[in-house]
């Protein structure tokens, strides 16, 4: 409980930070809408071009869409001490300064970053739901309404799961790696389209290395009652407890490599 | 300097060749519902031919911001030199030396993908040295282009949201998100004249014969003539700004 105080009043300091430069705020978040936008505007092309994807008519993929860009970015903007600069903290060594506190070291990660600029992203992928909800005529029960919540919580954890892969492999290399972004950047891409889209391979990537399939598209398709693989409600409900699971795995592989940590000196 | 982080390299090709591969399967599953006139080797060519020059659009040069923050731009205003020249230069061969390391293995990688995948040949060999010069020409569009972005720097000491806002116009209408042959036919026909699409649209369509040989005179031209009306006027942008560039630091 103290912990997530301590959070809650970091993350109203950090916030309010950076609104202390109101114009060049604006600016960037402005930027981020556009970024977004930009990135929907080829999701309603691609609709007016093809109409549809296999099963999926235009208010799925919309609100599948949606579903990602909201959920990715409020990740961005309440983790971005760990999607965001850790590589850094441990090249420029102020991991150090965190070792010294008497607080755990994740806790403190994600307290220390907070990036509210992606508020616009979330606008744009709120539209998007909304429009999939119309066109796809889809009849909201709070049965749903929990589903489409616990879809948006879990993902959040998966995401920072899976940004810790990165975390986990500089702690030993110092180097930020790069080719992590292909699971998380290129996760969100591949993902803002339903997995069974894909060919095999990469279906059974975004199912079992990183689930997007389980914790976005099942709960998705049965909100848009297209179950994915035919599964029942309440396997909708238990797959996206496999977005805690890798943070989970990836928190204990944290700690495992934190032992191993060297600091790279002043 | 590129080849003094090979590793670094190596870990961005892996992860641009793994967006390519996600790109061709969405738009192989869209062909698969829908066929398209265009054909499917022309969006999955057009794919990779992007990927593989995703750097070219890319702007990464913090060099000049850092120099007006910390005042340090002072030093280059005494340089016996002409100011824009000299980072038109500099940028362009970023833009060069950095896109060519990736190109290549990459384009090698997509040639050997399975059809339907894959890069295509072009159609002809002329076709290819055509593409070839037109991709020069696109070189020299670019770096005037992102000179211009470069100027607006020079006006605000933070620019992030400016810069962050015209190199996403950059990555719409260069057909690096979408390819532009997929856009609505009707806006084609006004975003194929924009400098955004001389960048690396024309050369790929003159690949892929979207563009006959026939064209040729057309296309260079059109890419021609926004080169130097952009460089023409960032230069006097630059020119401007300079006289009223407020020297930061003490």
């Amino acid at each position: 409980m103290d912990t997530l105080r301590l959070y809650g009043r970091s993350m109203t300091m950090l916030i309010k930070s950076q609104l202390q430069y109101p114009v060049s705020f604006l600016m960037q978040t402005l930027a981020q809408l556009v970024m977004e936008g930009g990135e929907m505007l080829a999701v309603i092309l691609l609709i007016d071009r093809f109409d549809r994807l296999n099963q999926w008519g235009p208010g799925d993929l919309y609100f599948f869409f949606g579903l990602m860009s909201v959920s990715f970015y409020l990740t961005e903007i309440f983790g971005r001490g760990i999607t965001g600069n850790f590589p850094y903290l441990v090249r420029s060594g102020q991991l150090d300064t965190i070792l010294l506190r008497p607080r755990g070291i994740l806790t403190q990660v994600l307290c220390s970053a907070a990036d509210p600029r992606r508020i616009t992203c979330i606008a744009v992928g709120v539209v998007s739901m909304v429009i999939g909800s119309n066109l796809s005529a889809i009849a909201w029960t709070p049965v749903k309404v929990l589903l489409l919540a616990e879809a948006i919580f879990c993902s959040g954890w998966l995401l920072m799961g899976l940004f810790m892969i990165e975390a986990v492999m500089c702690i030993h290399s110092v180097k930020s790696i790069e080719i992590t972004n292909a699971i998380t950047y290129g996760g969100r891409s591949a993902c803002e389209y339903p997995s069974d889209i894909y060919p095999r391979w990469l279906r059974m990537m975004f199912t079992v290395i990183a689930p997007f399939a389980l914790v976005m598209h099942v709960p998705a398709s049965m909100i848009l009652e297209k179950p994915l693989f035919g599964w029942p409600v309440w396997a909708a409900f238990l797959t996206p407890l496999s977005g805690a699971a890798v943070f989970g795995i990836m928190y204990l592989l944290f700690r495992k490599a934190m032992k191993y940590y060297r600091s790279t000196g002043s | 300097m590129e080849t003094q982080y090979r590793g670094a390299v190596l870990g961005g090709l892996v992860c641009q060749i793994f967006f390519g591969i996600i790109l061709v399967a969405i738009y192989r599953a869209l062909y698969a519902g829908k066929p398209q006139t265009i054909p499917l080797g022309h969006v999955t060519t057009y794919v990779w031919l992007q990927q593989a020059f995703f750097r070219m659009l890319l702007s990464n040069d913090p060099e000049l911001l850092d120099k007006i923050r910390t005042g340090a731009i002072a030093y280059d205003l005494c340089r016996p030199l002409h100011l824009y020249g000299y980072y038109y230069a500099r940028i362009l061969a970023q833009k060069v030396t950095g896109s060519a390391l990736r190109a290549l293995p990459m384009l090698v990688f997509a040639a050997l993908l399975p059809e339907g995948w894959g890069l295509c040949a072009p159609v002809s060999v002329p076709a290819l040295l055509a593409a070839i010069v037109a991709l020069i020409l696109g070189f020299f569009c670019v770096s005037a282009i992102e000179n211009i972005t470069m100027g607006f720097t020079m006006r605000t000491l933070d620019p992030r949201g400016m810069q962050a806002m015209l190199s996403m116009l950059i990555t719409i209408f260069a057909g690096n998100i979408l390819p532009l042959t997929l856009f609505p036919d009707s806006w084609q026909r006004v975003i194929t004249l924009l400098p955004y699409a001389q960048l690396l649209d024309a050369p790929i369509r003159l690949y892929t014969g979207e563009y006959s040989l026939g064209m040729l005179p057309q296309v260079l031209a059109i890419q021609g003539g926004w080169t130097v009306i952009l460089i023409l006027a960032g230069c006097a942008f630059w020119n401007r700004n300079q006289r009223k560039l407020i020297i930061q630091g003490g």
